[in-house]
């Protein structure tokens, strides 16, 4: 057995070398992103460009926040329609998970199975339909145009992970409740939805990564600033000020990513857990 | 008055009625979110662009699709050469990313899986970039790799002592669309890392304690025991990988634009230009089922490659 551990130990801190070496390359988009945003344009800019910064400065981040057209608006935009979007996938897939999971009905799975086919559908085909309906509808640039859409894509896996969920608590508990004279509405809410807390979480942030970072839809159905969420709008941001502001540009993505960033290390043993859990279902 | 015993079970037929009727409204209560969206977002477009791409439509411009059956979907592939330098691109595109980001994550997470601290702070910063929105990720690669100030370039210059060494990766013919394939996989090979690193973390530990009593290598663990359990998750990250490949349209769009030339038009890109640039409705429609189409043939084929071992497992 000593020799067994051994091996363990000399293997492990070579593989601890590779790791930190990958892991320094792959975090260093980030990292000189930052350093970008704290450097002046005019030592971003100059000729012949270097690696360390002749001087420090928070003056882009100032500039984000009062002069920069827009930034809190998108981020405002972003918040307003990724929170909608989660709520809405949370209570539509709880709904239909419990029906899919815990009901007997005629043509369960077969309906299942079409909406689990829909998963590998490109969003591309959705993405003409949806612009003419929404046009005809008014509804392009507003906060629904964008709403609506990210519920239908993420709904059938919140459904997937929700009809997982509902289809391992016992049958019994179920009738038990019924036959004490229990509502149903009452007994999905009060007794079965404590159950499926984990399924919550992991609906949660899967709606949320979409939503947080959707582009295509964003770009196509948004045409006005006032509406936009972060993904385009930074793009927009960079598109207007050409690339001779990568400080300000860089300073807008930092402070973009950074709240989504905390909200990750706050939460990452659920992140992580959750999205293993999710994606291994699908 | 009729029998006392019948009309009781007449009052109890009546009551499990009306139970099973509510029951029934209950149901389709549950169910009426899960099919207003279904059917109003996804059947809907996906029979409404069906039916465009029989048709020849140029919105504004013909009054009204007009029927034309196949013809549309025969011309895409005769003579289209756009769609067929699109779906050039895409093919290869998708065969560099599907290798980059299968064997990085697999590599890494099997290297994670033997460490015995700072698992979780490696962990982050592989998952990271997952949050981070792809077109954001474009902005930054971009300026990493642009022509004066690059790091990249930067880096090169100082190494090579070449002052006018000012490479645009991003509008060179040979390097634009390895360019993309790496900011694509970046963002990715978190997203399968963890699948792997759940699939390892489900290997009994005495297997592998067996096999280094009996005096294996680490390299015969790894094909012996590693890989050979991994399998049915790798038929999931390949699947996944797969999908995902069709998503660059951000990155081409911040990046790119398709160029230089129409060296890196992809097809979801191809069909938004169609549709929003030239409001040529018919063909982009095409061009959307086409790409569907070939995302189905191929999910059936990993599907049938990585089936013996998935069926085993249950």
């Amino acid at each position: 057995m000593k020799a067994v551990s051994l091996e363990y130990g000399k293997l492990s801190r070579i593989f601890f070398i590779i790791i930190l070496i990958f892991a320094l390359i792959y975090i260093f988009p980030v990292f000189w992103v930052l350093i970008t945003s704290i450097r002046p344009d005019s030592d971003i800019h100059k000729f012949p460009p270097t690696i360390i910064p002749k001087a420090l400065t928070l003056h882009n981040y100032i500039y984000v926040f009062t002069g920069m057209e827009g930034f809190s608006r998108y981020f405002l935009n972003s918040v307003v329609v990724t929170t909608f979007t989660v709520v809405i996938v949370l209570v539509a897939a709880a709904m239909g998970g419990y029906a899919f999971g815990m009901r007997k009905f005629k043509g369960n799975n077969l309906l299942f199975m079409l909406i689990l086919s829909i998963l590998t559908i490109p969003y591309i085909m959705y993405l003409i339909p949806i612009y003419i309906m929404e046009y005809k509808m008014r509804l392009t640039d507003t906060y629904l145009g964008l709403i609506l859409p990210y519920v239908a894509l993420n709904l059938p896996w919140g459904l997937l992970i929700m009809r997982g969920a509902f289809s391992t608590i016992p049958l019994d508990i179920r009738d038990a409740a019924v036959v004490d004279g229990c509502n149903e509405y009452r007994m999905v809410y009060q007794i079965l939805l404590p159950i499926v807390k984990p399924a919550f979480v992991t609906t949660t942030i899967i709606t949320f990564v979409f939503a947080w970072q959707e582009f295509m839809f964003a770009s196509t159905i948004n045409k006005q600033n006032y509406w936009q969420t972060l993904p385009v709008g930074i793009v927009w941001i960079r598109d207007e000020l050409q690339t001779l502001a990568m400080g300000k540009v860089s300073a807008a993505i930092i402070l973009s990513i950074v709240p989504v960033l905390v909200l990750f290390f706050a939460f990452r043993k659920f992140f992580i857990e959750g999205l293993s859990e999710g994606m291994l279902k699908g | 008055m009729g029998n006392p015993i019948s009309s009781l079970e007449q009052l109890r037929k009546q009551q499990r009625t009306k139970k099973r009727l509510t029951e029934n409204i209950n149901l389709m209560v549950f169910l009426l979110p899960t099919f207003v969206f279904v059917v109003v977002f996804i059947a809907f477009p996906v029979v409404y662009s069906g039916f465009l791409s029989f048709t020849k439509f140029k919105f504004g411009i013909d009054s009204a699709p007009k029927f034309i059956f196949l013809k549309g979907y025969i011309e895409r592939f005769t003579s289209d050469s756009l769609f067929m330098e699109s779906l050039k691109n895409q093919l290869v595109f998708a065969s560099l990313y599907f290798t980059i980001t299968f064997t990085l994550s697999l590599i890494l997470a099997i290297l994670i899986n033997e460490l015995t601290f700072g698992v979780q702070t490696f962990q982050v910063i592989f998952y990271m970039p997952m949050i981070i929105p792809l077109s954001l990720v474009g902005i930054t690669f971009a300026w990493l790799l642009s022509p004066i100030n690059g790091f990249v370039n930067i880096i090169i210059r100082n190494l090579t002592h070449n002052v006018r060494f000012m490479f645009d990766w991003y509008q060179e013919p040979k390097t634009a669309l390895i360019g993309i394939v790496i900011a694509r996989s970046w963002k990715m090979v978190g997203f399968t890392l963890i699948i792997f690193v759940a699939g390892l973390k489900g290997i009994p530990k005495s297997l592998r304690e067996a096999a280094r009593v009996d005096g294996a290598t680490f390299w015969q663990e790894i094909w012996k025991i590693i890989i050979p359990n991994l399998k049915p998750y790798m038929l999931i990250s390949s699947i996944w990988i797969l999908i995902n490949s069709l998503k660059v349209f951000d990155l081409v769009r911040v990046i790119t634009e398709g160029g230089p030339g129409v060296r890196t038009y992809m097809l979801y890109y191809y069909s938004w230009k169609l549709a929003f640039e030239r409001m040529d409705l018919g063909q982009a429609s095409q061009v959307a089922y086409i790409t569907a189409g070939i995302i189905l043939i191929f999910t059936v084929v990993l599907n049938q490659i990585f089936k013996p071992e998935t069926a085993e497992r249950g």
